[in-house]
């Protein structure tokens, strides 16, 4: 990484930083970084706003629970999984279905850097991989 | 009751299909064998985490938004935006004296096609050394087969010995003697019978080595006998750096279990200045500050926390370990050499030209040392060559001088002379430990001057043809100076009765 790249992550990591208001990304500061990078374009503006990216986008997923799914999710179900990631997590979860033929059956709730994996596709890869 | 039944399998059916929970984050970047991962929150220092196709790696690089990551294994199916998972586990490698007579690679995995290993046991490849308390000091001798080191540079069980000198002086040649005079001793002392007996374990690593060598070394312990108490683990120069970082902790790991299980073990690391290489390239590829040589800051602490696991422990057992250095045109005062020599508990030193002149094994004596061997000596080699290693140095001083005039006096001659049979003396060949009963006959002989009417170009052949003597027609001599490990008045008078039945048949 170049001296370049690492002081616009830097900026990046400051106006993330700008954009989270009580704990969650407010969209009205992300709108108001945007207006600002556009105004007073900074140095290496394409890496600024691909690590600004990055940075809120991971922030985004923490608050986010996608349940992948290869039959049908309820809202009940949706909401109930919303209900306990909220509970483990102590912040606000939300539950979104992304249908995924590929597990075969069962479901994968990925929040942040956590999955969840109770699927039949998950558990044939375990088996294929035991000794 | 049926209730009751029900809710405990229940209970089961819950616990089967629960669901697993793990840590994952995405590929940002690879090179050069090194990840950027974006994720793994929470992953740990030096937790092994699952690349996709069996590659693992190890998170060495915990920063605030990324994950910096060596693997080990193939990358070349991996590729940006793949999935990296955390394991919750350290590194670790199999154990146990399944692992003898094996070749395995720096994470335990088979490399000999002699199918898989038999071990229960795993221990982390990285682990805190032991501590000052449970320590004992080096009192017990380990004996290298080699005469000119066994006499003036003894090495303990326990103790760090560096060996170090130039390409092709003979390093690895003195590691491998020694791992088969500890094969040689094992036999001798389990046959025995003696409950006392403690056989030495050996573990050899191969860091940055071409194949052809690791092999040629594999070929000469199974030549000599010694395959079956040695581990070889393997990181060759086609291995990833990564491998080749890992490799002498995953040796140490090997060599502490036998340790831990009140057994001995030798354990020799070729090289580390082939291993400070492979930290270098990775330390710079995972941006970190370099520093003299491009060295990373912790270049030491990367060696001396390796260095440190080999200790000779209270009511346990010890590892002995022999590092390797290679040097550059002789330069003990380059970077990497003064750290290990630091370190360790001595130096055997290796002199290229010594090598050349055909003094072998080429040790410097005036640059070697010992720093704790000496109380692990037994008296017996004590009592023989004591002074051996300061006449030696004063030959060599004088040697130098002798150069410039031709004019010496008497007693200048006689040191000379002396000096000249004792080298000849310690000439050694390669893969040929004498015994220390041997070693103390020969030098016997010599401080008796049994040598000293010989030509100076018979008395290598002289000392070879005593050996033969002793070993052929004298065996219970041998044995009463093994058992009792000194000489005493009986002992001498036995000697001095072989060497001149000897000196009769040799001088005819």
């Amino acid at each position: 990484m170049s001296a370049q790249s690492k002081a616009a992550e830097k900026v990046a990591r400051l106006f993330f930083k700008l954009s989270v208001e009580g704990g969650a990304v407010s969209a009205e500061r992300v709108a108001g970084i945007l207006a600002y990078i556009e105004r007073h374009r900074p140095a290496n503006p394409l890496i600024v706003l691909r690590s600004y990216h990055r940075l809120i986008a991971a922030e985004l997923a923490r608050g986010r629970a996608v349940v992948e799914h290869s039959g049908a999710a309820p809202e009940a179900l949706l909401q109930s999984i919303a209900e306990a990631m909220t509970r483990r997590y102590r912040r606000p979860v939300t539950a979104i279905s992304r249908p995924n033929p590929a597990l075969i059956a069962g479901l994968r709730v990925r929040v942040g850097d956590d999955v969840y994996e109770s699927s039949i596709a998950a558990r044939l890869s375990t088996l294929s991989t035991a000794n | 009751m049926s209730s009751v039944l029900e809710q405990i399998e229940q209970q089961i059916a819950q616990l089967s299909t629960k669901a697993v929970r793990k840590n994952v984050g995405t590929i940002r970047t690879i090179a050069d064998g090194v990840a950027k991962v974006d994720g793994l929150s929470d992953v740990m220092y030096n937790e092994m985490v699952q690349f996709p196709g069996d590659a693992i790696g190890i998170a060495l690089n915990l920063e605030e938004d990324e994950v910096g990551c060596v693997i080990l294994g193939d990358i070349a199916k991996l590729k940006e935006g793949d999935e990296v998972t955390t394991t919750g586990k350290l590194l670790s490698v199999p154990v146990g004296k399944g692992l003898l007579g094996r070749a395995v690679d720096s994470l335990g995995r088979p490399l000999d096609g002699k199918g898989p290993i038999n071990s229960t046991e795993a221990y982390p490849v990285e682990k805190i050394a032991p501590g000052i308390v449970v320590r004992k000091p080096v009192t017990q001798a380990l004996f290298t087969g080699i005469m000119a080191i066994d006499s003036m540079i003894p090495i303990g069980r326990g103790q760090r010995e560096l060996i170090i000198g130039d390409r092709g002086t003979g390093k690895t040649t003195i590691a491998i003697d020694t791992i088969i005079n500890q094969a040689r001793i094992n036999k001798v002392g389990l046959a025995s019978g003696d409950p006392k007996f403690r056989p030495v374990y050996s573990i050899y690593v191969a860091i940055g080595q071409k194949n052809s060598n690791i092999v040629r070394t594999m070929s000469a312990l199974e030549a000599a006998g010694a395959l079956e108490f040695t581990i070889i683990v393997v990181a060759a120069a086609a291995d990833n750096p990564a491998n080749q970082y890992v490799a002498p902790y995953a040796g140490a790991a090997i060599g502490e279990w036998f340790m831990d299980n009140g057994m001995d073990a030798l354990i020799v690391y070729d090289d580390l200045s082939k291993h400070a290489v492979a930290y270098r390239q990775i330390s710079l590829i995972l941006k970190r500050p370099s520093g003299r040589e491009a060295y990373p800051g912790d270049v030491f602490y990367l060696h001396s926390r390796l260095l440190e696991r080999a200790a000779r422990l209270d009511g346990k057992g010890s590892l002995t370990a022999l590092p390797i250095i290679e040097t550059l045109a002789g330069d003990v005062s380059a970077y990497i050499p003064t750290n290990v020599i630091s370190i360790t508990d001595g130096q055997i030193f290796l002199e290229t030209d010594l090598f050349n002149q055909g003094v072998r094994p080429a040790v410097s004596v005036g640059l070697s040392v010992s720093r704790v061997g000496s109380a692990a000596q037994i008296k017996a080699t004590k009592q023989v060559a004591g002074k051996l290693k300061g006449e030696l140095a004063q030959f060599r001083e004088l040697a130098a001088f002798a150069q410039f005039g031709s004019d010496l006096d008497p007693k200048t001659k006689a040191q000379l002379d002396r000096g000249s049979r004792i080298v000849e003396l310690f000439k050694q060949p390669a893969l040929n430990p004498i015994p220390i009963e041997l070693q103390v006959a020969t030098l016997w002989a010599m401080q008796k001057g049994y040598y000293d009417e010989l030509d100076l170009k018979r008395v290598t052949a002289a000392a070879v043809s005593l050996r033969e003597h002793f070993s052929t027609r004298h065996d219970a001599l041998l044995s009463k100076i093994r058992t009792k490990a000194s000489l005493d008045a009986e002992l001498e008078a036995g000697l001095k009765a072989a060497c001149d039945e000897w000196k009769s048949t040799f001088a005819a």
